[in-house]
């Protein structure tokens, strides 16, 4: 392999026990790695919030079920962008054979990833993706990102209302914060699904419920004809669903993610449509992903996770899935390639 | 690490001229101060042994020591200016926050084409603004520090958001880049930066008329007042400088992420005042030590980046830290 031949090639210049280390590393592509020696970090964001609680679980299990091991850390505290590139400092020094990262900001954990890149190992990342710029100045490079294609996300929960509401309706739209890639991504990608339908906004609610709130009975004191509502996520699908029943009104709310309050709220009713996401298979097909690259096979550099309209007509699926799997499987273009 | 063979508690002490260094070494030895800022080095000590025992080839390589280093820096020239705060029997909750103002005024100023030496200076200043409002309406208005200090936390919060618009802003530049990755020998710039403004703050505290006048202050206000100590000037310098370190040390905050950050970290405050207590320093004020902070910020992590290295999952890493932070400030109060 072209990458090992690098590598001994600078081995020999280097001090003995180094090289030793780096014939270790270039043997094992002859041989197929065993499983219960592959050794995989993960650094997560913080496990405060039930969505990347969800993306560990997934990482663990999978690795129990594979027979790898798996060091899953996670940012001390809210924002502490810092404290999680310490995390990931004081593992890229380690001997891994592959690091998983969903980093706070999309710069944080650029020098980190330059240390392991330096080592030449490899890099998954999930859910949120590394900034490219500051990477490329650290030295850093991605092997792979899984992630939910937001575009897709959003085209997918635009197609469900027309279908739902029929062609032409006024819709109205509630975007995260203002200039937020994910946000507009989403509104996007829910504007071409709901093609030939009149827009409302989109409003910027930050993300926030009380804000959605607020901002959806502005919507509808000054509209009286909207036929539906999108909302960048799950939260301000809340808030959005409260102001149209504090109108007595009957109009179908859609929001993103999956979280599991909107489940709930799907079941019973108040809110009409959750364009859910999957934490858990982003983490599942992170440690697959990690386990083909340490056995020395290649992987697609990015990978589209799964997303699933949850309605009335699968709610009772989804709340039944003990991780939250999407309703009726998903592709997984890892698992085939492991060497078992 | 770098601890004096002196201690620094003891040059508040000794403050007669002309005692020989066998006869300050006995004072100190008598002082149980002198003990309890030990303790926190000892406690050091130990954890580098326990992880150098459980994963010596991991723990303690050059490399990750260096990560400990690295980490230590942006705490440790915190913790030195929440240092100047406790001294005086006061507390300033707004350093984590005023670090996130500093970054923001950094991150505006570069990006409208300011170098990055220029680009510090505004940080500084946009944190020596925010120390010299808490010290003054503190001194003047005779409000309790920790409640000024609490509004400062949210006013600096809102000001790096109303200012920067919420967005992170992208600081690519080589010189800082250079500065968070760099070092010479074993020693990275980020902790040699950090050493010299430790070094500085010792200094000040303990062989300047001045640093004298803020331990004074600490111990009995009214005494120090009765024998000529301008009170309300050293309240407003120890503020100011605390929120001067804080504006400083959001430029290494920057190298390091490469981003202005709008988002307030908090878990800085927590920390500073984990290390302070720690280091041996009274709350009560009139007791102050430098180098206590600074060795017990290595302590937290090294801590830290020891559990992470042993695979510690996250949950109990929690729990370990602040089990370690009570049980060493325990034994810091045993007299």
């Amino acid at each position: 392999m072209k990458k090992s031949n690098r590598f001994l090639t600078v081995g020999i210049s280097v001090v003995a026990a180094s090289a030793l280390v780096l014939a270790g590393t270039s043997s094992s592509d002859a041989a197929v790695k065993k499983l219960s020696t592959i050794k995989i970090a993960a650094v997560v964001k913080g496990l405060d919030n039930p969505y990347f609680i969800s993306v560990k679980a997934g990482i663990v299990d999978t690795a129990k079920a594979l027979g790898v091991t798996a060091n899953v850390q996670a940012a001390p505290g809210l924002n502490d962008d810092i404290g999680q590139a310490n995390k990931l400092d004081a593992l890229a020094g380690q001997n891994y054979d592959c690091y998983i990262v969903i980093p706070i900001s999309s710069n944080n954990l650029s020098q980190g990833l330059g240390k392991v890149t330096k080592k030449g190992k490899p890099i998954i990342n999930i859910d949120s993706p590394v900034d490219p710029a500051s990477l490329k100045a650290a030295g850093g490079k991605i092997t792979s990102f899984a992630g939910t294609d937001n575009t897709a996300a959003g085209k997918a929960g635009g197609e469900s209302m027309v279908k739902l509401i029929g062609k032409g309706k006024k819709i109205a739209l509630i975007a995260g914060l203002a200039g937020n890639v994910t946000s507009n991504a989403r509104i996007d990608g829910f504007k071409a699904g709901a093609a030939g339908s009149t827009f409302v906004g989109p409003v910027n609610a930050d993300w926030d419920t009380t804000k959605a709130l607020d901002a959806a009975n502005q919507m509808l004191v000054a509209n009286s004809d909207i036929a539906g509502f999108f909302a960048a996520n799950d939260q301000m699908a809340q808030g959005i669903a409260k102001a149209v029943a504090a109108a007595g009104k009957k109009i179908p709310v859609y929001g993103v993610d999956g979280i599991m309050d909107n489940l709930n709220l799907i079941k019973g009713g108040s809110v009409t449509a959750s364009v859910s996401q999957y934490p858990y298979v982003m983490g599942k097909m992170g440690v697959e992903a990690c386990v083909v690259l340490a056995q020395g096979g290649k992987v697609p550099a990015w990978t589209v996770t799964p997303h699933k309209v949850i309605d009335a007509s699968n709610i009772d699926a989804a709340l039944a899935s003990k991780n939250n799997l999407p309703p009726g499987g998903y592709k997984d273009p890892y698992a085939a390639l492991i060497k078992k | 690490m770098n601890i004096p063979a002196k201690s620094p508690a003891s040059s508040a002490q000794a403050e007669e001229a002309g005692t020989s260094m066998y006869a300050k070494l006995r004072l100190a030895m008598k002082d149980p101060f002198f003990w309890s800022n030990w303790i926190v080095v000892v406690a050091f000590i130990l954890v580098v042994v326990v992880f150098g025992a459980i994963k010596p080839h991991s723990f303690l390589t050059m490399y990750n020591l260096n990560n400990v280093l690295v980490a230590s820096s942006i705490p440790a020239i915190i913790a030195v200016g929440q240092t100047f705060a406790v001294t005086t029997a006061g507390i300033d909750l707004s350093v984590s926050s005023t670090m996130t103002l500093g970054a923001v005024a950094f991150g505006l100023a570069f990006t409208n084409g300011w170098p990055v030496w220029a680009s510090c200076i505004a940080g500084t200043l946009a944190g020596l603004g925010c120390g010299l409002l808490n010290g003054i309406i503190i001194a003047k208005r005779k409000i309790s520090d920790f409640i000024v200090t609490l509004g400062m936390l949210s006013v600096a919060a809102g000001l790096a958001l109303v200012l920067s618009n919420g967005r992170p802003r992208q600081i690519v530049s080589t010189q800082l880049s250079t500065l968070a990755i760099g070092g010479v020998g074993q020693i990275p710039y980020l902790m040699m930066i950090a050493l010299v403004i430790t070094v500085a703050a010792h200094f000040f505290l303990f062989n300047t008329r001045f640093g004298t006048h803020i331990l004074a202050t600490g111990g009995d206000p009214d005494a120090a007042r009765s024998m000529g100590v301008n009170i309300d000037l050293v309240k407003i310098v120890v503020y100011s400088v605390s929120g001067t370190l804080a504006g400083f040390a959001a430029m290494l905050t920057i190298s390091r992420i490469g981003a202005a950050e709008p988002a307030a970290n908090t878990s800085i405050l927590l920390n500073s005042v984990a290390a302070v207590v720690l280091g041996g320093v009274s709350l009560f004020g009139g007791r102050g030590t430098i180098f206590g902070p600074f060795v017990a910020t290595l302590l937290l992590q090294a801590l830290t980046n020891g559990l992470t290295v042993v695979g510690v999952a996250a949950y109990y890493q929690y729990v370990s830290i602040g089990l370690v932070v009570i049980l060493s400030a325990a034994l810091v109060r045993t007299k």
